[in-house]
């Protein structure tokens, strides 16, 4: 909303460190109204931040080892934690208890390495266990399943491939519209899984890349940046993959990177990154043990780096980016959250009505009629004549910042895949509210 | 211009007068003689609009207070009713039977301004004891005073998300607060007289304020940055305001006797509103239910209903027999609930007989 009153030109990258919140998580995720951070910490337990008071709100204690993962549901009410003590916990925000009260526990048979939400549906999980072995979990009454995710192996036919073994995956998840489920393996592919069918739809083989450390996904789905040992970032535009193949067909696919970002003087490697809203800028954290530096390129400008950040001596262990703003949040390996922000400088022009700040000195035009005296009657009858004219004061104007969300909503809605997965909806309602709770012992801290 | 000075007799805190219900139809009963033939009033047919002209009738007259009632407020569902007043105390009222359901007591000296958070679990007092307590609604008694403020606390109001609260008082500064841990987060200088009214937009983006120094400034509520400041060329001190609900414009009421809608892009004034009396009180100027008309209490001791449009006056609904300092519209139902000062002490809760079933 205040977009429309501030100032037109802003960059959209943020700049400068808006405030630290000493946390103890070692990664921490925006929800996807941008409203809170979510942080995991290596002692099992979860924090959610208010980015509006800047305080914790909620302490999530499930686990009994780290926790591994966070992650969203799409309108915020339910958050799911996943942890080395082999369990994944999804916890319903909406709950007035204190504690929390989960909504369902999994339980696994080894460590949980990643676990995240179906974006349509909180009931489906797709989790990564620490061998390397992904499951998709649907809790859904009708569908209630657990199913492991496989790759089809080649057929060896010579003996090298045999040689190769099985790979591993390292990191699983859905893509924006949740019809795929993107993995990475230790072999350097990644492999696409239709998520109604739970076969593997395609392959794509990225060579030089080494193992796959991370995936991200632009907004829109059509983008996606892969992380790899080879401590390049690549970014690869996606192709169109067909809604229906026949039982065990599969498309086995090299994909050519549009951009490779790498850092060509620290040979630095990557341990997350993020991009924009708007997909126009991509922010790698840097896995340097001294310091903390996010890098940022311009995708919009042939992707060529636009500028380091330099959050201080805190070595970097994640970062995420807000869903609507110039706003990163980046966590520190002695458990700070790094707010970033974009400073607007303070218009001082403001406070005086009618008064305008101008960068440069304008050469003033007088009006013909700019001193004429008028009659004063004509003058109120004009005002009268202008106020006639209808105001709407009940709809909304259309908030720029909302739009680019609906971009993933729009697939269409005959799309089996999707009405899949809106089957047996969750309670996750736009409207729900996080209650305020007021702190029993307000002086205690 | 405090109605509620410090330096004030105190009343003698007389026993909770129980509320009586009043038969719309028995108006002869609670009429008071008017001095003056008032002025002529349009008839409701001449500017009747598509949306057919309100016709506001006293459902209920209530009284409770011993002193002046400076704020009334409907809950977010409607159900419930709070007050404000001089002596001290908050109350609780149904808006279906008119009861009484809670005197809310703690405050060291009179009230300006309650508040209810959007998500009903919390009401919010502002008082002359220069605090701020938050009421629990679950358990009917304060669960954080807010301190910090320098002056009496004038004018309070919730963010949409119920998690701060924003308030205005005498030490000209404007506060915002962390309502869950009770304190602030940040101090804005933002006039240079007492703020008068004090406001968050419907995303909680922005905030509004308001002041005796007669300017209206906009804040954006992340950074506290000035965003701009709406003025008049004459200044007339400025006794309230509101976002529409759109945000687009706000509803400013001024001690010159008009109400202007101001459109926030342009900072030009769209609308003027004037007939009613305002010279000396900080009047509440609201909405009323259904967003097409603009109601107002008046020092001539009326409250005024104006179309939103062609700024006509609709109707002029008389009963109080002091000035009409606070008026409030329901969220949902076509009702409207006024108080009143000093010689009357009385909340009237009045229904639109026009309106649709």
């Amino acid at each position: 909303m205040n977009g429309v009153l501030s100032d037109p030109f802003t960059i959209s990258y943020p700049t400068a460190v808006q405030t630290s919140l000493n946390s103890g998580a070692s990664f921490a995720k925006f929800d996807p109204s941008g409203s809170y951070v979510a942080g995991g910490r290596p002692d099992g337990s979860a924090v959610v931040w208010d980015l509006d008071t800047k305080a914790p709100i909620r302490w999530l204690e499930g686990h009994v080892k780290a926790v591994t993962s966070v992650d969203w549901s799409r309108n915020s009410r339910y958050l799911l934690t996943s942890s080395k003590d082999w369990n994944v916990i999804i916890w319903d925000l909406a709950s007035d208890t204190d504690p929390v009260r989960r909504r369902a526990t999994i339980r696994f048979d080894a460590p949980v390495v990643s676990a995240s939400f179906h974006p349509r549906n909180s009931q489906i999980v797709v989790v990564l266990l620490s061998p390397g072995d992904a499951y998709l979990v649907d809790l859904r009454k009708q569908y209630r399943s657990r199913v492991e995710l496989c790759e089809i192996q080649e057929e060896s036919e010579d003996e090298g491939q045999g040689s190769r073994a099985r790979s591993t995956m390292t990191v699983v998840r859905f893509d924006p519209t949740g019809r795929y489920i993107f993995a990475g393996t230790s072999a350097g592919s990644n492999i696409v899984f239709n998520t109604r069918t739970k076969t593997m739809i395609a392959r794509h083989k990225i060579s030089g890349a080494g193992i796959i450390r991370g995936l991200d996904f632009a907004k829109g789905g059509r983008r996606l940046v892969t992380n790899s040992s080879d401590r390049v970032l690549r970014q690869f535009n996606l192709p169109i993959y067909m809604s229906s193949t026949a039982e065990g067909e599969y498309i086995e696919q090299e994909l050519e990177p549009t951009y490779r970002f790498n850092d060509p003087i620290n040979k630095n490697a990557w341990h997350a990154m993020a991009y924009s809203p708007d997909g126009e800028w991509l922010a790698g954290g840097a896995a340097d043990n001294a310091s903390h530096k996010i890098y940022i390129w311009d995708l919009a400008n042939e992707g060529q780096f636009a500028t380091a950040l330099d959050g201080g001596p805190e070595p970097l262990l994640h970062v995420h980016w807000h869903p609507k703003k110039a706003s990163i949040v980046s966590t520190t390996n002695v458990g700070n959250i790094l707010v970033w922000h974009c400073p607007t400088p303070e218009r001082w022009g403001a406070f005086a009505g009618g008064f305008e700040e101008v960068d440069e000195n304008v050469e003033y035009e007088e009006r013909e009629d700019e001193f004429d005296i008028e009659d004063e009657s004509e003058i109120a009858l004009r005002k009268q004549k202008a106020e006639d004219e209808e105001v709407d004061i009940d709809g909304l104007v259309e908030d720029q910042s909302s739009k680019p969300a609906d971009l993933t909503q729009r697939v269409a809605d005959d799309d089996e895949d999707i009405v899949w997965a809106i089957e047996e909806s969750d309670d996750d309602h736009p409207g729900w509210r996080m209650k305020v709770v007021v702190e029993d012992d307000v002086d205690g801290l | 211009m405090s109605i509620t000075g410090v330096n004030d007799n105190q009343a003698s805190g007389s026993g909770e007068v129980e509320s009586h219900r009043i038969d719309a139809d028995d108006d002869v009963a609670m009429k008071p003689e008017r001095p003056a033939s008032p002025p002529p009033i349009p008839g409701p047919s001449k500017t009747s609009s598509s949306d057919g002209t309100p016709a506001y009738k006293t459902r209920f007259m209530l009284s409770g207070h011993s002193r002046s009632i400076s704020s009334i407020k409907f809950s977010a569902d409607g159900g419930m009713l709070a007050t404000a007043a001089a002596d001290k105390t908050v109350k609780l009222w149904s808006t279906e039977t008119g009861e009484i359901l809670k005197t809310l007591e703690g405050h060291t000296e009179g009230i300006s301004d309650v508040a209810w958070s959007p998500d009903g679990e919390y009401l919010a007092s502002a008082s002359d004891d220069k605090t701020i307590r938050i009421w629990s609604l679950e358990m009917m008694e304060t669960v954080v005073v807010l301190q910090g403020h320098t002056n009496f606390v004038f004018c309070i109001n919730f963010s949409p998300k119920s998690n701060l609260l924003v308030s205005g008082g005498f030490d000209e500064t404007v506060r915002i607060w962390d309502v869950a841990r009770g304190r602030t987060l940040k101090t804005l200088p933002a006039h240079s007289d007492p703020v008068t009214a004090v406001t968050f937009n419907h995303d909680g983006t922005l905030i509004a304020s308001c002041a005796m120094d007669g300017l209206i400034r906009i804040w954006d509520a992340e950074s506290g940055q000035c965003l701009k400041t709406l003025a008049d060329d004459d200044n007339p001190i400025c006794s309230h305001i509101k976002f529409t609900p759109n945000s687009r414009f706000i509803l400013a009421s001024t001690q010159d006797s008009t109400i202007r809608l101001w459109n926030t892009q342009t900072s030009r004034c769209v609308k003027t509103y004037t007939g009613h009396t305002n010279r000396t009180y900080c009047l509440f100027a609201d909405f009323a239910p259904g967003a097409k008309h603009i109601v107002s209490g008046s020092e001539d001791t009326r409250i005024y209903v104006w179309d939103l449009q062609t700024r006509k006056i609709v109707q002029v609904l008389e009963g109080h027999r002091d000035a009409v300092i606070a008026v409030a519209s329901h969220p949902t139902r076509r009702m409207l609930a006024s108080a009143s000062m000093e010689k009357d002490m009385t909340i009237r809760l009045w229904v639109d007989a026009n309106s649709p079933p």
